[in-house]
């Protein structure tokens, strides 16, 4: 075959041409072009494949595609480096190198931390929603119990933008937007940005993330509450986690709980939630029956729980964007 | 709340220890926590000074012999209140003192000292450190401190949440204990005084202004007492849980409120300066010098207590200096009120004071614990202070506080515990806790006690007896029946795949402060959301975009020595569009920014590749990819108020999704960084998401081969690549599928001012092998149109 012949010759030709290869860029286009070109030679043997019979066409094209592989990757090869550190002699490799650098980037610890309690209450049937982080008072306080000149106010250290506008204290105005908007049975919960007035510290930061979660439906008692929020702890802390479920006082709860884990490291119980049934006086605010429907809500830090999985001791270290930190996730 | 746990005893009896205790009440929603941390304190044992003398060597210093139980060591020591014969708490040579602070054999000026006399704030027990402790005479010589401590100030502190005003008390607190131990509540020993004719009523009378703000206002008077210091029970039951003694006076209304909750409040009667007590409101313009010696202005939000004239005390919140008990009065008036919650929680807040007694009226008050703690108040001051009750009691009470029954269903207990509780736990507890309960298994009519205001429906009830009952006795049920609902759980599911593109593209995520100084967020020309109380100046806005926080970051990091940085975050970015809560608008956003060197260097390559727009650009082209986003392009974008310069905004079907470019150098010189170029997007996160959830069709692979063309197009310098890109792929008819510029070439054989730009072009039918007779054409075409257009030559 007269085409298998011209293509060894022009391969021939490279391989001479090519070695040295030329130092400049210059040199090197003007190589390119004679070879690689739109009329340089491997064009024309293409363009040569025309006079090939069809039986030997397949295995011409195939030797040619090969040879323009060949001379492609000679051009690559002498794009960057003009010598190899992996040569020792006599074409051994030094395979001790490390390898070539890929860039690795890190998905923030809360964001994992988010995503692995979101994925838990999904696992149980919850669904997801989302709310404004800037919300009215009703939203935020009213609608939840909270009456003007009551001292569970002052339970959350609140910015405003003005006296009727607040920064969220936390995603349970959501719970309320979310009744507004549709009828019971609701099983969802809410992750978001909350924000708190407090001086900063290593415990406490002018934000955070919260999960709240609300279940409503005919039947859903304290019972209830206490198996979901158990098997929520078993997931993300073990199934050997030990906790308590112990009283307390929430405006838009009744009864209230707050659930402790116990750290044998630091020897104590740690919070980690709120929880408590749905008050009737929320459902009265969303026109719900709450002698119809009955529910339970809950709210977790995400820091804290993120903080309790990675054993950071320092909030600040989340907002730091500090890479140093970042980089161990 | 600060709770002494021999104190707690005198009304319950506990075998319990502090700790016991401690996680009893916290069981009980009464959180605590032990008062004193007593584990750096075994060391300290209890010695006895047997002889204290003058340093001779010192003038401020005393040289001690104390004994330990075993031996007489001499100590030197320079407290004021040292003496012999005092008990006293001793650390021996070789003990270590909080803070790691080790005793060791000393010479000081001369003298030889074994160990040292400890004052209370040495072992962190109080602030005290004018002094050495003393202890009880009766404390035993070498035995540990600690034990002392346990059983003379044993305390804890209480965490109250705001519905529990009742146990801002020591009876209130042992009477849930009682209840949850099964125990007998004790109650403080006084009685109510019989009289015959009302003489207080010579003495004064009372009128409201409005009997909403102040229901009950109880008032009385006792002759000639004596001020005096407090007797040593008095003293140091207030000391136990952290109260300065005052004076006898003082600390009986002081104790009264620790020990039953009520706050009263004590005038010297000779300084009222008259015979009526009206009580108002504050007038605008009025002030008052309060005990604390600061002078207040006030307002109709506060409630007042005056002499008809002027105020003389702040009702719930503070007394008056002018009318205060100092060690000259001779005769009291015992204020025992009960004020309106609100009226009180109003004007403390108005004036920014917080007191005891403004914390528990502003919780809810016992409307007749006003009654009981004026009158263990009578008996304590006869007993105390020597003084003459005046017969008699000014009680004007005109609406009675009626405490409305509730009934309690067994339905709807069973309903909300999930379990089931017995008849009698119900009964026992509810009674025992001090509520009036009549009925039988079906439902109960139950009359709460006046001092839970916080008991007003059905399932306040059910909280009771499921808190005493106990939240762990509670089986937890592990099946549930529910609703199943078929749409996708999340819907910023996007959020998560998007992350692991980027971190897969080297892009570390990080979460900055929505608060930002004003500066910050104004480099942008967008109305920003400003907050009333900031914390600070630095975090007095919200973030109006996500680049200020990335640049602080990236220069934070790029000064600690990162040289290759790719950051990324998401979040809100708010806006005030126009005045008020509805016109502020919060955005939804991605960006991420680039800086520095995108390569690393190695062994492999000694030359790092700098941070590149066409870097950047290569990302966001494989994170849209990446998201099965497709038909999106670049589009020059000139508008520069948006943060970028050299800027593109990315479209979809002309739909603005997000932006690319340089980061504008305002944010670098507004926020003295000192960078150089960075590169940076920002998206909008709700678009994105939406067309990442678009459904991907499959297309069949098309198994026909493939033809390659290279052109090589020589053109005036300013053409721009990308257009040419488009042109060709514009006239490739169908069988085109893909154009990607691969080569700009330089040098005087192509022309000055020009520039050689090879395409490489590949061709592909879905139905056939393409032939040079199909294939040709079309790249004839494509040449005439790019040569006339762009005024190309062939090179």
């Amino acid at each position: 075959m007269k085409l298998k012949e011209s293509i060894e010759s022009v391969r021939n030709l490279f391989r001479a041409d090519s070695d040295p290869f030329p130092k400049n860029s210059e040199s090197t286009e003007e190589l390119r072009v004679k070879y690689m070109g739109r009329k340089g030679l491997v064009a024309d043997l293409f363009s040569s494949m025309k006079d090939v019979s069809s039986d030997e066409r397949p295995l011409a094209g195939k030797l040619l595609n090969e040879l323009k592989q060949e001379i492609a990757s000679v051009f690559d090869s002498h794009k960057d480096s003009p010598d190899d550190p992996m040569k020792i002699i006599n074409g051994e490799s030094d395979y001790t190198l490390p390898g070539l650098k890929f860039p690795t980037g890190n998905v923030h610890p809360l964001q994992q931390t988010m995503e692995d309690i979101k994925s838990i209450f999904m696992n149980i049937g919850f669904s997801v929603t989302y709310g404004p982080e800037i919300d009215d008072d009703f939203h935020n306080f009213s609608a939840l119990n909270f009456p003007p000149e009551h001292p569970a106010r002052d339970m959350q250290d609140t910015f405003f933008i003005d006296p009727e506008t607040v920064l969220r204290t936390h995603t349970s105005n959501v719970q309320i937007h979310l009744m507004e908007e549709q009828d019971p049975p609701l099983r969802f919960i809410v992750p978001g940005r909350v924000y708190r007035n407090e001086a900063i510290s290593y415990k406490s930061y002018c934000l955070f993330h919260q999960v709240e979660g609300l279940y409503v439906d005919k039947h859903v008692s304290f019972a209830d509450q206490k198996g979901i929020l158990e098997y929520f702890v078993k997931r993300m802390f073990g199934s050997d986690a030990k906790m308590r479920f112990r009283p307390s006082f929430f405006p838009f709860t009744e009864p209230s709980a707050e659930v402790d884990i116990w750290s044998e490291k630091r020897g104590q119980w740690l919070e980690i939630l709120g929880c408590g049934m749905v008050d009737p006086e929320v459902f009265k605010s969303v026109n719900i029956d709450s002698d119809v429907w009955h529910g339970f809500a809950f709210g977790m830090g995400v820091e804290r729980i993120c903080m309790l999985k990675y054993d950071i001791d320092d909030i600040r270290l989340l907002y730091q964007g500090d890479m140093r930190f970042l980089e161990q996730f | 709340m600060r709770i002494s746990i021999n104190w707690l005893k005198e009304f319950v009896d506990t075998p319990g220890n502090t700790q016991e205790i401690a996680d009893t009440l916290t069981m009980l929603g009464l959180e605590a926590e032990e008062g004193l941390d007593t584990s750096k304190l075994k060391d300290i044992i209890i010695g006895e000074v047997k002889e204290c003398i003058k340093h001779p060597n010192a003038d401020k210093l005393k040289l001690c012999q104390v004994y330990d139980g075993n031996k007489t060591l001499p100590v030197v020591c320079g407290a004021p209140n040292v003496a012999s014969g005092q008990k006293i708490a001793f650390a021996p040579v070789g003990s270590i003192l909080p803070g790691d602070f080790k005793i060791g054999k000393a010479k000081i000026r001369g003298e030889v000292s074994q160990g040292m006399i400890c004052s209370e704030s040495e072992m962190g027990i109080s602030d005290e450190h004018d002094g050495i402790m003393i202890l009880d005479t009766t404390a035993k010589n070498g035995s540990a401190l600690v034990d002392y401590l346990n059983e003379h100030s044993a305390s804890i502190e209480l965490d109250i949440t705001p519905n529990r005003p009742d146990c801002f008390s020591h009876l209130g607190v042992a009477r849930d204990l009682a209840v949850k131990i099964k125990s007998h509540l004790k109650t403080p020993e006084y009685k109510k005084r019989e009289f015959i004719t009302n003489k207080a009523e010579d003495f004064v009378s009372v009128v409201f202004e409005n009997a909403d703000d102040c229901p009950r206002y109880v008032a009385g008077i006792v002759k000639n007492v004596k001020v005096r210091p407090s007797p040593e029970w008095l003293k140091n039951r207030l000391e136990s849980i952290g109260q300065r003694p005052i004076n006898n006076i003082v600390d009986i209304s002081n104790y009264v409120m620790m020990e039953m909750g009520h706050p009263t409040h004590i005038f010297d009667y000779d300084k009222l300066g008259s015979k009526e007590i009206l009580i108002r409101r504050g007038k605008k313009g009025e002030k008052i010098t309060t005990l604390d010696e600061v002078e207040r202005k006030l307002s109709p939000n506060e409630l007042l207590i005056t002499n008809g004239e002027s105020p003389i005390a702040i009702a719930g919140i503070m007394g008056g200096l002018e009318s205060a008990v100092t060690e000259a009065t001779e005769n009291i008036l015992i204020e025992s009120a009960y004020f309106d919650a609100p009226t009180i929680r109003k004007g403390a807040k108005a004036l920014g004071m917080s007191t005891d007694a403004s914390k528990r009226f502003e919780r809810g008050a016992d409307p007749n614990g006003a009654e009981s703690a004026f009158w263990r108040v009578i008996c304590l001051v006869e007993d105390v202070t020597g003084g003459e009750w005046v017969p008699g009691i000014v009680d004007p009470y005109p609406k009675k506080t009626v405490q409305p029954s509730v009934l309690l269903t067994r339905a709807k207990l069973d309903l909300l515990s999930g379990c089931e509780i017995e008849d009698t736990f119900i009964v026992n507890t509810l009674s025992d806790l001090g509520f009036n309960v009549n009925g039988k298994s079906i439902e109960w009519k139950c009359t709460p006690p006046s001092w839970r205001p916080d008991l007003e429906r059905e399932v306040d009830l059910i909280e009771e007896v499921i808190r005493i009952f106990g939240y762990d006795n509670v089986p937890s049920k592990y099946h549930y029946s529910g609703i199943m609902e078929s749409h996708e759980p999340d819907p910023h599911k996007g959020i998560s795949t998007i992350m692991s593109i980027l971190s897969g593209l080297g892009f570390t995520q990080v979460f900055n402060n929505s608060l930002q100084s004003r500066r910050k967020v104004s480099i942008l020309n967008i109305l920003p959301v400003k907050v009333m109380n900031p914390l600070s100046d630095t975090m007095s806005h919200l973030r109006t975009s996500l680049i200020q926080g990335l640049l602080s970051t990236t220069d934070y990091n790029f000064k600690n020595g990162w040289p290759e940085l790719r950051l990324v975050e998401w979040g809100n970015v708010f806006e005030q569009k126009s005045p008020g809560f509805k016109g502020i608008v919060e955005k939804f956003q991605l960006s991420g920014i680039i800086h520095g060197n995108i390569t690393k260097n190695s062994v492999h390559s000694k030359k790092s590749r700098p941070a590149s727009f066409l870097a950047l650009k290569g990302m966001v082209d494989a994170l849209l990819l990446r998201l099965n986003i497709h038909n999106f392009e670049f589009k020059s974008e000139a508008d520069t108020t948006l943060g970028f310069t050299n800027a593109f905004s990315i479209k979809h079907n002309g739909e603005t999704i997000g932006i690319i470019g340089d980061i504008s150098s305002k944010f670098g010189s507004t926020m003295n960084l000192d960078l150089g170029s960075t590169f940076g997007f920002q998206f909008d996160l709700n678009k994105v998401m939406a067309l990442a959830n678009e459904k991907v069709t499959y297309q069949s692979i098309a198994t026909y081969p493939m033809v390659e063309r290279d052109l090589n197009f020589v053109v005036n310098e300013e053409m721009l690549v990308g257009e040419i890109n488009r042109t060709i792929i514009n006239n490739g008819r169908s069988i085109l599928k893909k154009v990607e510029a691969v080569n700009v070439f330089r040098h005087e054989s192509v022309g000055k001012g020009k520039k050689a730009v090879a395409f490489n072009l590949v061709f592909q039918s879905s139905s056939k092998t393409l032939e040079d007779k199909d294939v040709n054409p079309v790249i004839d075409e494509i040449i005439r149109v790019v040569s006339k257009k762009y005024s190309a030559n062939l090179r």
